[in-house]
């Protein structure tokens, strides 16, 4: 009873305020209204709750805007190497042709991945292009063999494919990538003699949009089966000259060409994880921002309530002290 | 003007332009193309390349001469396409430098014990070699 006295004496006092919630307690509804006032504190999350909450979306806000920034300074720089390294794939391509659909008993898939996470979807896209890359000959999907370049590819494909990996190579971004890496890791893939190799990456268009890409490169002795069909052998036009044999040079050809296409992989996928990771962190900085807005407006509305609740008890204790 | 030229490092596009001659350094000796060369794939050792009557150079007879550290060269219809691991213009090369690195490479390779240093050591050799090869052409012609 108390209660209602005071909320009315309230209402009178600040009736000059441009208090609009007050207004209300005036009338009729305005008892619930009261009512809701002091039972709010008590079941919600109290307000030094809600205020670290506040405090800790603010950093993580400030470390996603650092770490966009980052990612951008980075993309940029690799942005060059990237647009460098691809007139070398070209030659090889007119040289050679592309056979993405060769099947073959001894074929060694490569899954480009970053070592590092938040960078958007990228390596979930990988991961899921090579299962699929993979389920699509099920005659040779035993014989196949994964090498993983990167972390995230590794773990995200151990768990569904573990039984085929052969090699995994990961740090292989924390200094710049270089093509002696791209020689050496090529070198160490024609070791076991395979058909083909398919390389799976992100290659870079834009800033914004990143294509899971496949490269195939086929290693000699495929190569001549493979253009002795209907075009005819695109190799029989140029005259090889060397001191070794024909299939040396070949092979030397091949090998390079699987260490200047891995090498422009690399870079490209590199970039593309830049490029991701900036997009996810704006986001990222975006949503922070948003639930900070939300956040603060709950608090200050609490932060109101609470000490219009104290005003109410005072004022109903002096008046109560006042009926007395 | 006749041969269209284009050398490709893994890295960048190294140089694309026009000239009359190319020397290249195959693995069986020096390989020189004219205009209407058969088409051929070789490969190509460390070594020095020439290149005369190109855009970059002034009159039809000057030479200008790269250093290239081994790859792959494909000529057809006119159109040479160098594939090189790593390729050094000789205007970059410091003459000085050059040779003293020619030096020491050659003692390290006397010197060297055991496959993996000789191997190494070789490598390098043949890299100073290029250079040095390269540089003493410009500073002739």
């Amino acid at each position: 009873m108390a209660l209602r006295n005071a909320a009315s004496f309230l209402g009178k006092s600040l009736a000059g305020a441009a208090e609009l919630g007050f207004s209300a307690a005036k009338t009729a509804g305005g008892e619930a209204l009261t009512n809701a006032f002091v039972t709010d504190g008590v079941r919600h999350a109290s307000n030094q709750a809600v205020k670290q909450r506040i405090r800790a979306i603010k950093n993580i806000g400030k470390i996603t805007k650092a770490m966009k920034m980052v990612a951008a300074s980075k993309m940029k720089n690799a942005q060059v190497a990237v647009e460098q390294s691809r007139g070398i794939v070209n030659p090889f391509v007119r040289l050679f042709g592309d056979f993405p659909a060769i099947e073959g008993k001894q074929n060694i898939t490569v899954a480009v991945s970053s070592d590092r996470g938040l960078c958007g979807g990228l390596n979930s896209n990988i991961a899921k292009y090579t299962r699929a890359l993979l389920k699509m000959d099920p005659t040779t999907s035993e014989t196949t063999k994964l090498v993983s370049i990167g972390d995230k590819g590794r773990s995200q494909l151990m768990r569904t494919n573990g039984e085929m990996f052969t090699h995994t190579f990961s740090e292989t971004y924390k200094v710049r990538v270089t093509f002696a890496q791209a020689s050496l890791i090529a070198e160490d893939l024609l070791k076991s003699n395979p058909e083909a190799v398919k390389i799976l990456f992100n290659k870079f268009r834009s800033a914004i949009s990143f294509k899971p890409t496949l490269a195939t490169i086929l290693t000699p002795e495929t190569l001549e089966k493979q253009l002795t069909e209907p075009s005819g052998n695109r190799l029989d036009a140029y005259e090889i000259e060397a001191s070794h044999e024909r299939s040396d040079v070949l092979r030397d050809l091949a090998e390079f060409q699987l260490a200047a296409t891995l090498y422009n992989a690399m870079l490209e996928n590199n970039c593309s994880e830049h490029a991701s990771r900036m997009s996810a962190m704006e986001n990222s900085t975006k949503s922070a921002g948003e639930m900070l807005g939300k956040l603060t407006l709950e608090y200050n509305r609490k932060r109101q309530a609470t000490i219009t609740t104290e005003l109410i008890e005072i004022i109903a204790g002096a008046s109560a002290l006042m009926d007395a | 003007m006749s041969l269209q030229i284009s050398i490709l490092t893994p890295e960048r596009p190294f140089w694309n332009g026009q000239a009359d001659e190319i020397i290249l350094p195959t693995e069986t000796g020096e390989m020189g193309v004219l205009k209407n060369h058969a088409p051929i794939i070789t490969g190509l050792n460390v070594g020095a390349m020439l290149i005369r009557g190109g855009q970059a150079s002034g009159s039809k007879d000057e030479w200008n001469s790269y250093a290239i550290m081994g790859g792959f060269a494909l000529v057809k219809q006119n159109q040479v396409t160098i594939l090189a691991n790593e390729a050094v213009s000789a205007e970059n090369i410091n003459p000085e430098e050059a040779k003293d690195a020619f030096e020491t490479a050659k003692a390290n390779l006397e010197k060297a014990e055991g496959v993996k240093e000789k191997v190494e050591a070789n490598f390098a050799y043949k890299r100073a070699k290029a250079r040095y090869q390269v540089v003493k052409v410009l500073k002739k012609i």
